[in-house]
């Protein structure tokens, strides 16, 4: 038995010799391994453009005339939407969750909080007269639309542009704040503006008009899809993309979380902020435009301005945006 | 040329052996021969068969009983790491010191048991390609980066951190824990192919042991006609131990059969399915925790919760049915009850949140309250990792009877084959020595 184990053992031991040497390779070889590494939940880069047809619909910016002055609070008229968001005792916000001193979730405390969010609270205040009558919910940018379609949302207050594809489907507020699309890298990388981008790799989320503009960019960048603008930020950390672009806002507060990061380059575009509405609620539209105008006649635009913003962005705080009009 | 030459020297001495084989003393001897070479032929075969049985057998109790529970536990530790690490970004500030205290021990008992799953392994499974223990060795040490370069930022104040968090979950969801199933599945796949292998019925066995006896019949029948003696104590004495043999084999093996039986019914495939319904709780606790992280917009996470908690309520109702201890039944139960009132604190959580009272139902799905969701959902995992344990311990102990019926039989079924051979011999001899 013994002897029949060592013959078996010895052949074992040849085979497995044989197939060490013919197959494995060194043993350098057989460890070598490449690193994978981790990418935020469907980032992706971007194979075609997004489409845009970019035709022209007048005056985008023009909205719906406030019709008199704002009803008191918790007297909206009846078989207003107004008065069905009154009987639903919130008013439900499609708002970000990470976008820092626009709105963005308070790692102290957990709340929402930041520019986008006080304006839509300034909404609710005009409703119940309650600035906390309000449901915040985290909607992704691409989420934004199909959201007020489904009904799941009363209002966007979102960083979201107003554009002529966007109109078809919702209405869109006055504006209620001017942005305009640069780009943030490294310090120090070089990199002056989006023509030294070609062939880099650029983040911004899916669905956003950044994303649009960094695709039609004639330097032909690599344009780099995420859901929240966040990741963007930690993708460049990690070395995964270049360069983040999209409106100054967002990026300056990306730059005050990481000061390895800066700001560059003349504007893209020019992006101007709506709060988005279901297509069909117009009269809510008209009353918004009401609490716009009075955000910004109380000074109440001005000091969430200087609260969130103003130690993000650089120069003198602007003046609020003049609301326009169709009718 | 030379074949031909070789031949016809090779043919003289042939043929020489084919005519002393016709005589009576010719025969004799080469009878004995054969009874001698099978009978050792038989033991030596007989042995290397039964010794597969005992080789499967320790496996096992030594490496695939013992992996599938390491693969298991990685599953679960790496699990309840992520859930407990992403819900510590639900509320606001730091961390409580018990959540943090949790997620590291999950972190520890996830490289522990990792470390025996490779260790338990040959090289070259672990760099195969597609490897998942090469996955959760190479993965791990990332994902626990980016848990701490999200605890880092937010520490500082910066909504960065969760931004960190989610795409630790992603690596958590989309790489770890599948390999993590799949090596549990490939595990538990081993357990059932050695319980084959250790309960196959004993066909070798049985035939060489039959072939001896018949031999060892031809034998006696052919002494019977051709010497006066009618019985011959050698031969006698050969057929005595081959019945002997071929009896302990077919005893030691059909029982080993039966407590392989019962090591399934009353063991693996019992903690096959709890370990699923586990699987499913870990799934459905991280859903919870995911919808109340994307804030409003968790519909997809929500539907998977509820696809989930259908399934584990079919995998305790079957394994309640296939319960065959009073005390994995009695957790099933528990877990059952368990499994209600975590459903009706998650309704609490839902209906919290779609009525736009967050705080609510972050303190309802994570507090350490008696009524919480979390609370409920640690007491069905308490009950579903008794009854695992339970369903284990009867797995461990009908191996140990297998082994057991097992022992000396290879010794014994080796000892009774040179008794069988020696008999033969030296009946033949007795009988042979009559024609010098």
């Amino acid at each position: 038995m013994n002897r029949r184990l060592a013959a078996a053992l010895g052949v074992a031991a040849i085979v497995l010799t044989a197939c060490g040497t013919s197959g494995g390779g060194t043993t350098t070889e057989r460890l070598a391994v490449s690193a994978v590494v981790p990418k935020p939940a469907n980032a992706g880069d971007l194979t075609a453009p997004p489409s845009v047809t970019r035709q022209e619909c007048g005056d985008k910016l023009a909205s719906w005339r406030p019709e008199g002055a704002l009803p008191r609070p918790g007297q909206m008229p009846a078989g207003s939407t107004m008065e069905k968001i009154a009987q639903h005792g919130k008013l439900v916000v499609g708002v970000d969750q990470n976008t820092y001193n626009v709105g963005f979730r308070d790692p102290f405390s957990g709340e929402i909080q930041g520019f986008d969010i006080d304006m839509a609270k300034s909404i609710a205040q005009a409703i119940f007269g309650n600035p906390n009558a309000i449901q915040l919910r985290a909607v992704t940018s691409d989420q934004r639309i199909p959201a007020l379609e489904n009904g799941d949302v009363d209002i966007v207050v979102r960083t979201m542009s107003i554009t002529c594809d966007r109109l078809e489907k919702v209405n869109f507020s006055a504006v209620y704040y001017e942005a305009k699309q640069q780009v943030l890298v490294k310090k120090n990388s070089g990199i002056g503006g989006i023509d030294q981008l070609g062939g880099k790799r650029v983040c911004a989320t899916n669905g956003s008009t950044s994303l649009s503009n960094i695709a039609q960019a004639r330097s032909k960048p690599i344009g780099v899809k995420v859901s929240d603008w966040t990741d963007c930020l930690v993708m460049l950390q990690q070395g995964q993309v270049e360069a983040v672009s999209t409106d100054d806002v967002i990026l300056a507060g990306m730059a005050a979380q990481d000061r390895y990061t800066e700001v560059v380059g003349t504007p893209l575009a020019n992006e101007p902020y709506g709060m988005a509405i279901p297509k069909a609620n117009v009269d809510f539209v008209r009353f918004v435009n009401g609490v716009i105008a009075q955000d910004i006649a109380s000074g109440y635009w001005s000091a969430s301005y200087k609260r969130w913003l103003d130690d993000l962005i650089p120069g003198p705080p602007p003046a609020a945006p003049v609301p326009r009009y169709k009718d | 040329m030379t074949i031909t030459t070789q031949d016809s020297t090779a043919v003289r001495p042939l043929r020489q052996v084919r005519s002393l084989a016709r005589t009576t003393p010719g025969v004799l001897g080469t009878l004995a021969l054969l009874v001698v070479v099978v009978g050792l032929a038989a033991g030596v075969f007989g042995a290397i068969s039964v010794q597969g049985r005992v080789q499967a057998l320790d496996d096992l109790s030594a490496r695939s009983g013992p992996l599938s529970e390491a693969a298991q536990e990685i599953y679960r530790s790496l699990s309840d790491a992520d859930a407990t690490a992403t819900g510590a970004f639900l509320s606001g500030g730091l961390e409580p010191a018990a959540v943090r205290a949790r997620y590291e021990q999950d972190i520890a008992q996830a490289s522990n048991s990792l470390a025996f799953a490779i260790a338990a392994r040959d090289t070259a499974d672990v760099t195969a390609a597609g490897s998942p223990l090469a996955t959760l060795a190479g993965q791990l040490p990332v994902y626990t980066g980016l848990v701490e370069t999200a605890r880092a930022n937010n520490r500082q104040g910066l909504p960065l951190g969760v931004a960190y968090q989610r795409e630790a979950s992603t690596l958590m969801s989309t790489k770890l824990l599948p390999a993590a199933q799949s090596l549990y599945e490939a595990e538990s796949g081993r357990v059932s192919a050695d319980q084959d292998r250790a309960g196959a019925f004993p066909v070798v066995e049985i035939l060489l042991g039959l072939l001896v006896l018949g031999v060892l019949i031809v034998a006696q029948v052919y002494m019977r006609r051709h010497t006066n003696r009618v019985f011959n104590i050698g031969l006698l004495f050969a057929t005595a131990a081959a019945v002997v043999s071929l009896l302990w084999v077919s005893v030691a093996s059909f029982s080993v059969i039966g407590s392989v039986d019962d090591s399934r019914t009353k063991g693996s495939t019992q903690t096959d399915v709890l370990a699923k319904a586990r699987i499913s709780t870990l799934q459905a606790r991280t859903d919870e925790t995911l919808t109340l992280v994307a804030r409003g917009t968790g519909k997809a996470y929500q539907d998977d919760y509820v696809k989930k908690t259908e399934q584990l309520k079919g995998l305790l109702n079957s394994a309640q049915s296939q319960a065959t201890d009073d005390l994995v039944r009695d957790r099933v139960h528990d877990a059952w009850n368990r499994g209600q009132a975590w459903a009706s604190a998650h309704d609490k959580v839902r209906a919290a949140d779609d009525s736009g009272d967050y705080g609510t139902a972050v303190k309802l799905a994570i507090d350490p309250t008696p009524e919480g969701a979390g609370t409920a959902f640690d007491q069905l995992d308490g009950n579903l990792q008794k009854a695992i344990d339970q369903t284990r311990q009867s797995f461990t102990a009908r191996i140990r009877d297998a082994s057991d019926a097992l022992g000396g039989t290879v010794v014994a079924v080796v000892l009774l084959a040179v008794v069988v051979a020696a008999g033969a011999a030296a009946g033949i001899w007795q009988r042979l020595k009559e024609y010098r």
